[in-house]
Protein backbone atom coordinates (compact mmCIF):
# COMPACT_ATOMS: atom_id res chain seq x y z
CA UNK A 1 0.00 0.00 0.00
CA UNK A 2 2.54 2.31 1.12
CA UNK A 3 4.59 1.31 -2.16
CA UNK A 4 1.57 2.59 -4.32
CA UNK A 5 1.49 5.69 -2.85
CA UNK A 6 5.42 6.30 -3.12
CA UNK A 7 4.71 5.10 -6.62
CA UNK A 8 2.16 7.29 -7.57
CA UNK A 9 4.20 10.36 -5.52
CA UNK A 10 7.03 10.10 -8.45
CA UNK A 11 4.42 10.50 -11.19
CA UNK A 12 3.27 13.75 -9.82
CA UNK A 13 4.19 17.13 -11.56
CA UNK A 14 5.82 18.61 -8.44
CA UNK A 15 7.94 15.53 -8.15
CA UNK A 16 9.33 15.31 -11.78
CA UNK A 17 9.92 19.09 -11.34
CA UNK A 18 12.17 18.96 -8.36
CA UNK A 19 14.10 16.16 -9.41
CA UNK A 20 14.52 17.43 -13.61
CA UNK A 21 15.34 21.30 -11.69
CA UNK A 22 18.29 23.48 -12.64
CA UNK A 23 19.17 24.88 -8.92
CA UNK A 24 15.90 23.57 -6.66
CA UNK A 25 17.37 19.96 -5.76
CA UNK A 26 20.82 21.44 -5.23
CA UNK A 27 19.55 24.16 -2.69
CA UNK A 28 17.14 22.39 -1.17
CA UNK A 29 19.51 19.57 -0.55
CA UNK A 30 22.19 22.54 0.71
CA UNK A 31 19.49 23.68 3.15
CA UNK A 32 19.46 20.40 4.96
CA UNK A 33 22.72 20.01 5.12
CA UNK A 34 23.00 23.88 6.99
CA UNK A 35 20.28 22.50 8.98
CA UNK A 36 21.59 19.60 10.20
CA UNK A 37 25.02 21.86 11.67
CA UNK A 38 21.87 23.75 13.66
CA UNK A 39 20.18 20.43 14.66
CA UNK A 40 22.98 18.29 15.83
CA UNK A 41 25.34 20.79 17.03
CA UNK A 42 22.85 22.55 19.46
CA UNK A 43 22.00 18.80 20.52
CA UNK A 44 25.80 17.99 20.72
CA UNK A 45 26.53 20.72 23.20
CA UNK A 46 23.60 19.54 25.52
CA UNK A 47 25.04 16.18 25.43
CA UNK A 48 28.15 17.50 26.02
CA UNK A 49 27.01 19.43 29.20
CA UNK A 50 25.45 16.49 30.15
CA UNK A 51 28.51 14.76 30.28
CA UNK A 52 30.13 17.09 32.05
CA UNK A 53 32.78 17.47 28.90
CA UNK A 54 31.59 21.09 28.01
CA UNK A 55 30.39 24.24 29.33
CA UNK A 56 31.02 22.97 33.20
CA UNK A 57 30.07 26.22 34.94
CA UNK A 58 26.62 26.85 33.18
CA UNK A 59 23.33 25.16 35.34
CA UNK A 60 21.83 22.10 32.23
CA UNK A 61 18.53 23.78 32.87
CA UNK A 62 19.85 26.86 30.91
CA UNK A 63 22.16 25.16 28.31
CA UNK A 64 18.70 23.37 27.63
CA UNK A 65 16.37 26.41 28.06
CA UNK A 66 18.98 28.38 25.19
CA UNK A 67 20.18 25.75 22.75
CA UNK A 68 16.45 23.91 22.41
CA UNK A 69 14.95 26.53 20.61
CA UNK A 70 17.80 26.25 18.17
CA UNK A 71 17.30 22.76 18.28
CA UNK A 72 13.97 22.84 17.11
CA UNK A 73 14.40 25.07 14.38
CA UNK A 74 16.63 23.09 12.64
CA UNK A 75 14.10 20.40 13.24
CA UNK A 76 11.76 22.15 11.97
CA UNK A 77 14.10 22.73 8.48
CA UNK A 78 14.67 19.54 8.36
CA UNK A 79 11.50 17.63 8.42
CA UNK A 80 10.75 20.51 5.44
CA UNK A 81 13.98 19.78 3.45
CA UNK A 82 14.00 16.06 3.73
CA UNK A 83 10.12 15.56 2.81
CA UNK A 84 10.79 17.62 -0.55
CA UNK A 85 14.40 15.45 -1.14
CA UNK A 86 11.98 12.47 -0.71
CA UNK A 87 9.40 14.03 -2.96
CA UNK A 88 11.92 14.53 -5.17
CA UNK A 89 13.26 10.91 -5.51
CA UNK A 90 10.45 8.73 -3.58
CA UNK A 91 10.68 5.06 -5.01
CA UNK A 92 14.32 5.12 -5.19
CA UNK A 93 15.02 6.51 -1.88
CA UNK A 94 11.52 4.67 -0.02
CA UNK A 95 13.72 1.48 -1.42
CA UNK A 96 17.20 2.45 -0.08
CA UNK A 97 18.42 0.21 2.38
CA UNK A 98 20.63 3.16 3.63
CA UNK A 99 16.70 5.29 4.18
CA UNK A 100 14.82 2.73 5.31
CA UNK A 101 18.11 2.15 8.15
CA UNK A 102 18.54 5.91 8.35
CA UNK A 103 14.75 5.81 9.36
CA UNK A 104 15.33 3.45 11.97
CA UNK A 105 17.47 5.28 14.02
CA UNK A 106 15.60 8.49 13.47
CA UNK A 107 12.44 6.63 15.32
CA UNK A 108 15.30 5.54 18.11
CA UNK A 109 16.81 8.91 18.60
CA UNK A 110 13.24 10.20 18.80
CA UNK A 111 12.49 7.41 21.72
CA UNK A 112 15.54 8.95 23.58
CA UNK A 113 14.67 11.91 23.61
CA UNK A 114 10.93 11.47 24.60
CA UNK A 115 12.88 9.48 27.64
CA UNK A 116 15.41 11.90 28.40
CA UNK A 117 12.41 15.01 28.67
CA UNK A 118 9.91 12.21 30.05
CA UNK A 119 12.61 11.98 32.98
CA UNK A 120 13.69 15.53 33.44
CA UNK A 121 11.67 17.89 31.49
CA UNK A 122 13.78 21.02 30.52
CA UNK A 123 15.03 21.21 34.01
CA UNK A 124 16.68 18.43 35.78
CA UNK A 125 16.47 20.35 39.50
CA UNK A 126 18.95 17.86 41.68
CA UNK A 127 21.86 17.94 39.28
CA UNK A 128 21.88 21.07 37.39
CA UNK A 129 25.20 21.53 38.31
CA UNK A 130 26.63 18.69 39.18
CA UNK A 131 27.30 15.08 37.78
CA UNK A 132 24.65 14.04 35.97
CA UNK A 133 22.73 10.53 37.08
CA UNK A 134 24.01 7.08 35.05
CA UNK A 135 20.79 7.65 32.94
CA UNK A 136 21.04 10.65 31.48
CA UNK A 137 25.06 10.00 31.00
CA UNK A 138 23.51 7.17 28.90
CA UNK A 139 20.80 9.32 26.93
CA UNK A 140 23.31 12.09 26.03
CA UNK A 141 25.77 9.00 24.85
CA UNK A 142 22.90 7.57 23.48
CA UNK A 143 21.68 10.80 21.63
CA UNK A 144 25.43 11.38 20.02
CA UNK A 145 26.06 8.04 18.76
CA UNK A 146 21.90 8.10 17.00
CA UNK A 147 21.92 11.30 15.34
CA UNK A 148 25.76 10.52 14.26
CA UNK A 149 24.06 7.49 12.62
CA UNK A 150 21.33 9.03 11.16
CA UNK A 151 23.63 11.41 9.31
CA UNK A 152 25.60 8.44 8.20
CA UNK A 153 22.94 6.77 7.13
CA UNK A 154 21.46 9.49 5.06
CA UNK A 155 24.83 10.39 3.37
CA UNK A 156 25.08 7.20 2.17
CA UNK A 157 21.71 7.16 0.51
CA UNK A 158 23.45 8.83 -2.35
CA UNK A 159 25.35 5.82 -2.94
CA UNK A 160 23.65 2.90 -5.18
CA UNK A 161 25.75 -0.32 -3.66
CA UNK A 162 22.34 -1.79 -2.26
CA UNK A 163 19.99 -0.45 -4.91
CA UNK A 164 16.95 -2.55 -5.97
CA UNK A 165 18.05 -1.60 -9.95
CA UNK A 166 20.84 -4.87 -9.53
CA UNK A 167 20.89 -8.18 -8.14
CA UNK A 168 21.17 -8.27 -4.52
CA UNK A 169 21.58 -10.48 -1.93
CA UNK A 170 17.93 -12.19 -0.70
CA UNK A 171 18.56 -10.25 2.78
CA UNK A 172 18.95 -7.14 1.41
CA UNK A 173 15.99 -7.57 -1.22
CA UNK A 174 13.54 -7.99 1.50
CA UNK A 175 14.63 -5.20 4.02
CA UNK A 176 14.17 -2.77 0.76
CA UNK A 177 11.37 -4.58 -0.53
CA UNK A 178 12.92 -4.84 -4.10
CA UNK A 179 10.35 -6.79 -5.66
CA UNK A 180 7.50 -3.86 -4.80
CA UNK A 181 9.73 -1.84 -7.08
CA UNK A 182 10.48 -2.49 -10.95
CA UNK A 183 12.91 0.48 -11.64
CA UNK B 1 39.53 20.76 27.28
CA UNK B 2 40.27 24.23 25.74
CA UNK B 3 41.19 26.69 27.74
CA UNK B 4 42.89 29.38 26.16
CA UNK B 5 41.97 31.43 22.80
CA UNK B 6 45.69 30.14 21.33
CA UNK B 7 44.76 26.69 21.87
CA UNK B 8 41.46 26.95 20.49
CA UNK B 9 43.04 28.32 17.37
CA UNK B 10 45.25 25.30 17.07
CA UNK B 11 42.61 23.06 17.16
CA UNK B 12 40.62 25.10 14.85
CA UNK B 13 43.73 25.36 12.24
CA UNK B 14 44.27 21.18 13.09
CA UNK B 15 40.51 21.00 12.01
CA UNK B 16 40.62 23.08 8.91
CA UNK B 17 43.67 21.33 7.53
CA UNK B 18 41.94 17.60 8.50
CA UNK B 19 39.00 19.46 6.33
CA UNK B 20 41.07 20.43 3.35
CA UNK B 21 42.68 17.21 2.96
CA UNK B 22 40.22 15.39 2.97
CA UNK B 23 38.07 17.60 0.51
CA UNK B 24 41.30 17.38 -1.81
CA UNK B 25 39.87 14.19 -2.94
CA UNK B 26 36.66 14.73 -3.03
CA UNK B 27 36.01 18.23 -4.78
CA UNK B 28 32.64 18.66 -4.78
CA UNK B 29 30.77 15.85 -6.57
CA UNK B 30 27.96 14.14 -5.28
CA UNK B 31 29.64 10.51 -4.79
CA UNK B 32 33.28 9.53 -5.64
CA UNK B 33 33.96 8.14 -8.80
CA UNK B 34 35.64 5.26 -7.08
CA UNK B 35 32.63 3.95 -5.10
CA UNK B 36 30.62 2.84 -8.05
CA UNK B 37 32.68 2.36 -10.93
CA UNK B 38 35.53 0.94 -12.49
CA UNK B 39 38.33 3.01 -13.98
CA UNK B 40 40.36 0.06 -15.84
CA UNK B 41 36.79 -0.92 -17.57
CA UNK B 42 36.40 1.75 -19.90
CA UNK B 43 34.01 1.47 -22.36
CA UNK B 44 33.15 2.32 -25.81
CA UNK B 45 29.06 2.20 -26.62
CA UNK B 46 27.62 2.63 -30.16
CA UNK B 47 24.01 2.61 -30.05
CA UNK B 48 20.74 4.99 -29.97
CA UNK B 49 19.78 6.90 -27.25
CA UNK B 50 16.40 5.37 -26.11
CA UNK B 51 15.05 7.21 -22.87
CA UNK B 52 17.15 9.84 -20.68
CA UNK B 53 16.18 10.57 -16.87
CA UNK B 54 16.97 13.81 -16.20
CA UNK B 55 17.28 13.15 -12.50
CA UNK B 56 19.13 15.01 -9.97
CA UNK B 57 21.65 14.30 -8.27
CA UNK B 58 22.82 12.52 -11.40
CA UNK B 59 21.24 12.04 -15.41
CA UNK B 60 21.19 8.57 -16.73
CA UNK B 61 21.15 8.12 -20.84
CA UNK B 62 20.12 4.73 -21.68
CA UNK B 63 22.04 3.71 -24.96
CA UNK B 64 20.53 0.60 -26.61
CA UNK B 65 23.93 -0.77 -28.23
CA UNK B 66 23.58 -3.67 -30.91
CA UNK B 67 25.46 -7.04 -30.36
CA UNK B 68 27.82 -8.43 -32.89
CA UNK B 69 25.48 -11.13 -33.16
CA UNK B 70 22.61 -9.94 -33.36
CA UNK B 71 19.76 -7.90 -30.41
CA UNK B 72 20.90 -5.16 -28.53
CA UNK B 73 22.32 -4.15 -24.94
CA UNK B 74 20.94 -1.65 -22.88
CA UNK B 75 23.37 0.20 -21.16
CA UNK B 76 22.54 2.79 -18.57
CA UNK B 77 24.83 5.81 -18.75
CA UNK B 78 24.98 7.81 -15.64
CA UNK B 79 26.13 12.15 -16.50
CA UNK B 80 26.21 15.09 -14.20
CA UNK B 81 23.38 17.17 -12.51
CA UNK B 82 21.10 18.43 -15.47
CA UNK B 83 22.18 21.99 -14.98
CA UNK B 84 26.18 20.25 -15.39
CA UNK B 85 24.43 18.70 -18.75
CA UNK B 86 22.64 22.30 -19.63
CA UNK B 87 26.42 23.77 -19.35
CA UNK B 88 27.90 21.30 -21.20
CA UNK B 89 25.77 21.43 -23.80
CA UNK B 90 23.11 18.44 -23.54
CA UNK B 91 19.86 19.65 -23.43
CA UNK B 92 16.42 16.96 -23.77
CA UNK B 93 16.66 17.91 -27.71
CA UNK B 94 20.08 16.92 -28.09
CA UNK B 95 19.60 13.76 -26.58
CA UNK B 96 15.81 12.56 -28.25
CA UNK B 97 14.91 8.69 -28.63
CA UNK B 98 16.45 7.70 -31.18
CA UNK B 99 19.57 9.72 -31.30
CA UNK B 100 22.80 7.74 -32.71
CA UNK B 101 25.51 8.72 -29.99
CA UNK B 102 28.70 7.06 -29.28
CA UNK B 103 29.39 7.21 -24.80
CA UNK B 104 32.92 6.94 -23.79
CA UNK B 105 32.87 5.96 -20.33
CA UNK B 106 33.67 3.41 -17.39
CA UNK B 107 31.80 0.24 -16.75
CA UNK B 108 30.35 0.07 -13.19
CA UNK B 109 32.37 -1.95 -10.63
CA UNK B 110 29.55 -4.56 -10.51
CA UNK B 111 29.67 -5.89 -14.17
CA UNK B 112 25.95 -7.73 -13.35
CA UNK B 113 24.32 -5.95 -16.61
CA UNK B 114 21.32 -7.00 -14.53
CA UNK B 115 18.15 -5.70 -15.41
CA UNK B 116 20.83 -2.99 -17.95
CA UNK B 117 24.84 -2.70 -18.05
CA UNK B 118 25.43 0.77 -16.05
CA UNK B 119 28.17 2.86 -16.59
CA UNK B 120 30.03 5.98 -15.82
CA UNK B 121 29.70 8.71 -18.93
CA UNK B 122 32.51 10.65 -19.97
CA UNK B 123 32.01 12.32 -23.64
CA UNK B 124 29.20 11.87 -25.53
CA UNK B 125 30.11 12.28 -29.44
CA UNK B 126 27.34 12.92 -32.23
CA UNK B 127 27.16 11.73 -35.63
CA UNK B 128 28.27 16.05 -36.75
CA UNK B 129 31.55 14.77 -34.99
CA UNK B 130 30.61 16.96 -32.15
CA UNK B 131 32.17 15.55 -28.70
CA UNK B 132 30.44 16.88 -25.26
CA UNK B 133 31.86 16.74 -21.82
CA UNK B 134 29.03 14.66 -19.89
CA UNK B 135 30.57 13.90 -16.66
CA UNK B 136 30.88 16.10 -13.67
CA UNK B 137 34.71 17.44 -12.85
CA UNK B 138 36.05 16.72 -9.79
CA UNK B 139 34.62 12.84 -8.94
CA UNK B 140 38.14 11.23 -8.96
CA UNK B 141 37.53 9.49 -12.49
CA UNK B 142 40.73 8.94 -14.22
CA UNK B 143 42.03 12.15 -16.43
CA UNK B 144 41.25 10.61 -19.82
CA UNK B 145 41.18 14.42 -21.49
CA UNK B 146 36.99 13.58 -21.69
CA UNK B 147 36.90 16.90 -19.26
CA UNK B 148 37.52 20.70 -20.66
CA UNK B 149 38.37 21.88 -17.20
CA UNK B 150 41.41 19.28 -16.92
CA UNK B 151 43.08 20.91 -19.85
CA UNK B 152 42.67 24.11 -18.59
CA UNK B 153 46.75 25.21 -17.49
Amino acid sequence: MLDDFVAWLATTPGSIALHESLYMYAIVETIHVVAITLFVGTIAMIDLRVLGLALGRVPVSQVLRRLLPWTVLGFVILIITGALLFYAIPERTFHSLWFRAKMLLLVLAGINVWRFHRAYGLSPGDWDMGPAPARARFSAMASLALWIGVIFFGRFIAYNWFDCDKPQPAFISAVSACRNFTP
Amino acid sequence: MIKSPSRALAVLAAVAGLSFAGAAGQADAHHAFAAEFDGNAPVLLRGTVTKVQWINPHAWVHVAVPKAGGGTVVWMVEGGTPNTLLRSGLTRDSLKPGTAIIVRGYQSKDKACAPACKANGRDVTFTDGRRVFMGSSGTGAPKDGADPTERRP
